[in-house]
């Protein structure tokens, strides 16, 4: 009986995953991410940018807000400009944070932050669809790309959030 | 007996070093069969439209990337290797994406536009250490032959592949890694901007401006 149940839900489960995944339609025909820049006094390498750049091309894919994702500077046609944003961004702020102050008090003290805006330009007419505003934080031992992996989820989760739902 | 005394200390220390030194070459991924990887593009990348369709070639593809072993990929777990040099790859990529255009000259002499490539990037980039980074980065000098006029073309192409711990599944994912960044930057190329402008500013469709003769 309990295998017949755990079955069952398995199935219904199913077709809720088969559901919500069709459910996501692509809202833009092309996306541009260019490579973000850096606020003055932010200490970030630039190989951290082209990481960031790649993961956010990447997470963009994944999302499935939009149907292709060029590179920069990637010519689009003149057709297909109104459906199409180019995500643009900046890093204000980076904290190095303390692996001292994280193993000695806790509770969030010494985590490394970042925090970045990211515009979405519509590329007809250069209107700003929207600003998102991320703030990253991680454990201080961990890699900075990390950070950069966790920005980029959550730009394309609010991506999403934002013009998934006015769909 | 001081003197002896020293020798004998540099003696060991020189065993010391050079046992060190065998251990590391030992250890040095060598290129196998079980571990070279293909990397080749299943469709080429079909380029942009011209307004005056030029012909181009690609006459030299150099590396600049300043990598001393440019067909090691990954040097952990036995080592993964590319079956030719990242150059012909490259050269390989962009010939059969301009021929799928009918973009690609008969031969040099024929060309509009003659392309030299200078590679500076590829293969895996540093990445977050959960995943493979795989970056492709080159940069084109478009040269009109007749006139000597040229103009700069730049193309990264970038891909993340998830990480494995199979042996096999890293092979798997690092290659399917290496084939998207290719084709990205291809696609940065040949989809560019970049090249649009160079071949406006380059190519006029035939009409080579009078007087304008190529610079020795």
């Amino acid at each position: 009986m309990r295998i017949r149940i755990t079955m069952a839900m398995l199935v219904v489960l199913g077709f809720a995953g088969v559901s919500a995944a069709k459910d996501t339609k692509a809202v833009f025909k092309t996306a541009e991410a260019k490579h973000f820049t850096g606020a003055e006094g932010v200490e970030l390498t630039p190989a951290f940018y082209d990481y960031f750049y790649a993961e956010l091309r990447s997470e963009l894919t994944k999302s499935k807000l939009v149907s292709e994702v060029i590179g920069e500077g990637e010519a689009v046609d003149d057709a297909d400009a109104e459906k199409s944003v180019v995500i643009t961004g900046t890093v204000t702020e980076y904290k190095k944070g303390s692996a001292v102050k994280s193993a000695l008090i806790g509770f969030g003290a010494g985590l490394r932050s970042l925090k970045m805006d990211a515009d979405v330009v519509r590329r007809s007419d250069k209107q700003n669809l929207s600003v998102f505003h991320v703030h990253v934080k991680v454990d201080p031992r961990w890699n900075e790309k990390t950070m950069a992996k966790f920005a980029a989820q959550q730009i394309s989760k609010d991506m999403k959030k934002e013009f998934g739902e006015k769909k | 007996m001081r003197i002896t005394g020293k020798l004998a200390g540099n003696v060991v220390l020189a065993t010391a070093l050079f046992a060190f030194h065998a251990r590391a070459v030992a250890d040095e991924p060598k290129p196998k069969p079980e571990n070279t990887v293909s990397v080749h593009l299943a469709e080429p990348v079909a380029p942009q439209k011209f307004e005056h369709a030029p012909k181009f070639w690609i006459t030299e593809t150099v590396d600049r990337s300043g990598n001393p072993q440019p067909m090691l990929v990954l040097k952990s777990r036995g080592g993964i290797f590319l079956d030719r040099q990242p150059t012909v790859i490259v050269r390989e990529t962009l010939e059969e994406s301009l021929k799928s255009g009918n973009l690609l000259a008969a031969d040099s002499n024929s060309a509009d536009l003659v392309i030299r490539v200078y590679l500076f990037h590829f293969g895996l980039a540093e990445g977050s250490g959960l995943d493979f980074f795989g970056k492709v980065e080159f940069s084109a000098i478009v040269k009109n032959p007749k006139t000597g006029e040229t103009a700069e073309v730049k193309a990264s192409g970038t891909s993340i592949a998830k990480g494995a711990a199979r042996k096999k599944n890293i092979q798997k994912n690092v290659q399917e890694d290496l084939e998207e960044s290719l084709k990205d930057a291809a696609r940065n190329f040949l989809r560019g901007q970049q090249l649009k402008e160079a071949v406006a500013l380059l190519w006029k469709g035939g009409d080579t401006p009078p007087g304008a003769e190529a610079k020795p």
